[in-house]
């Protein structure tokens, strides 16, 4: 079964065309703003699943301002949709930029299929997007090095500290450290009350791509 | 951008760069916002896109990026323009493993694996499957077929599976025959697996 997820602004029309092609739709779930307008469109679009058969859920972001968090958000909602084992969909055609591009940046973070449609033909078009995650870039060992620094963000770790945390050999933990901080996943920083000490820092933002 | 470049002047305050490089629409590009940027960066350099087009946004995108990281490093401001433009380039800078960052209106930096490109992904035997590939094939014959260039049968069926996993390829059965044939993702990424990586 299909789980459709969707951005929608105010124009109902830049969602249709997914819900009316996905095969074996189960559910839609899509994000709107508080916009007067955004509800009116969110209206339309439940009347239509109503019409289908087809269960929906609108989620109404009240507040959309900070892309990772907006985009926080829905990562959790569609790890939640993947566990139950649903195909998914995303339609990121709609909604605000910032909603959008969260869309967009959970879609290529998580390997989920998706499309926007054309502003005037209405037409679907597939983004070149694989069904793979992102993170599959970073080797394991990369990835939990990079997982344990982002849950111990608001600690201090120097690769000697990290290397005793995770059970390594220094020069182990300094060739992964090297191979983040060339990817710009992590940051070594001069340790502000201690000029000879390197302190890990993992990049803003990484929380979307290990946590 | 768009029509209004104070959205781009918060990315040039907070962003070093030695060169710029605007990516935009016909529109913008004859638009008084653009000729007050000129006035302030006389050696700008355009691209022109339609914004309304996000594949062909994103192949201009990601060849400017190209050409432009020959000469250093690539960092990429995706807060301007249509919602399309934004979005094509947040596309290419995953794509081609460069910076980015969202400034609307504070500086958000995405989470791109510098150097990690979307090239990177696929392997000589995906690639050489890929090269076949041009229609349904029995199983056997593409393996076979692939096979003959080099590649272990074991490897051929991993990346066989492999491109399946990834989306591009699907494969069934017809009675006793086992068909391979392009999924519909499989033209979108025509070009990133048929062409033969670089040595070195």
């Amino acid at each position: 079964m299909t789980v459709l997820f969707g951005t929608l602004g105010w124009r109902p029309q830049s969602l249709l065309p997914s819900i009316r092609s996905s095969e074996n739709l189960e559910r839609v779930v899509f994000y709107h703003s508080d916009h007067a307008k955004s509800r009116e469109a969110r209206a339309k679009v439940m009347e239509f699943c109503r019409s289908l058969g087809v269960a929906a859920s609108a989620v109404e972001v009240s507040d959309a301002f900070d892309l990772l968090h907006v985009a926080g958000q829905i990562r959790a909602d569609v790890r939640k949709e993947r566990l139950a084992g649903s195909d998914l969909r995303f339609n990121i055609a709609g909604g605000t930029r910032l909603m959008s591009s969260a869309a967009l940046l959970v879609c290529i973070l998580e390997g989920i299929p998706a499309t926007y449609v054309h502003d005037e033909t209405y037409q679907e078009i597939p983004l070149p997007l694989l069904r793979i995650s992102y993170g599959a870039g970073l080797t394991a060992k990369q990835r939990e090095v990079l997982s344990f620094l982002v849950r111990n963000r608001d600690k201090d770790f120097t690769e000697t500290a990290l290397a005793k945390a995770l059970g390594v050999h220094k020069a182990t933990m300094n060739h992964h450290v090297r191979e983040l901080e060339a990817k710009r996943a992590v940051a070594r920083l001069r340790d502000p009350t201690d000029a000879r000490r390197l302190i890990v820092k993992p990049a803003p933002g990484m929380e979307l791509l290990v946590g | 951008m768009g029509f209004d470049e104070r959205h781009v002047l918060p990315s040039l305050r907070l962003l070093p760069y030695d060169r710029l490089v605007l990516v935009a629409g016909r529109e913008t590009i004859r638009s008084a916002a653009f000729r007050r940027l000129r006035a302030l960066e006389p050696a700008l350099r355009t691209v022109r896109v339609d914004p309304f087009d996000l594949m062909s946004a994103l192949e201009s995108i990601r060849e400017t990026i190209r050409s432009a990281a020959t000469d250093g490093s690539v960092r990429i401001s995706a807060s301007g323009g249509t919602k399309i433009l934004t979005n094509a380039a947040i596309l290419a800078a995953f794509q081609e493993g460069v910076e980015a960052w969202y400034c609307d209106p504070d500086p958000v930096r995405l989470p791109v694996l510098q150097g990690v490109v979307l090239d990177a992904v696929f392997s000589p035997a995906e690639r050489a499957i890929a090269r076949a590939l041009h229609g349904p094939s029995p199983h056997d014959r593409l393996v076979s077929a692939v096979a003959s260039q080099g590649f272990a049968r074991r490897t051929v069926l991993g990346a066989l599976q492999s491109l399946v996993g990834k989306g591009l390829v699907e494969i069934g059965r017809d009675g006793s025959l086992v068909w391979v044939r392009p999924s519909p993702r499989f033209a979108l990424f025509r070009d990133h697996l048929r062409q033969v990586p670089k040595k070195g």
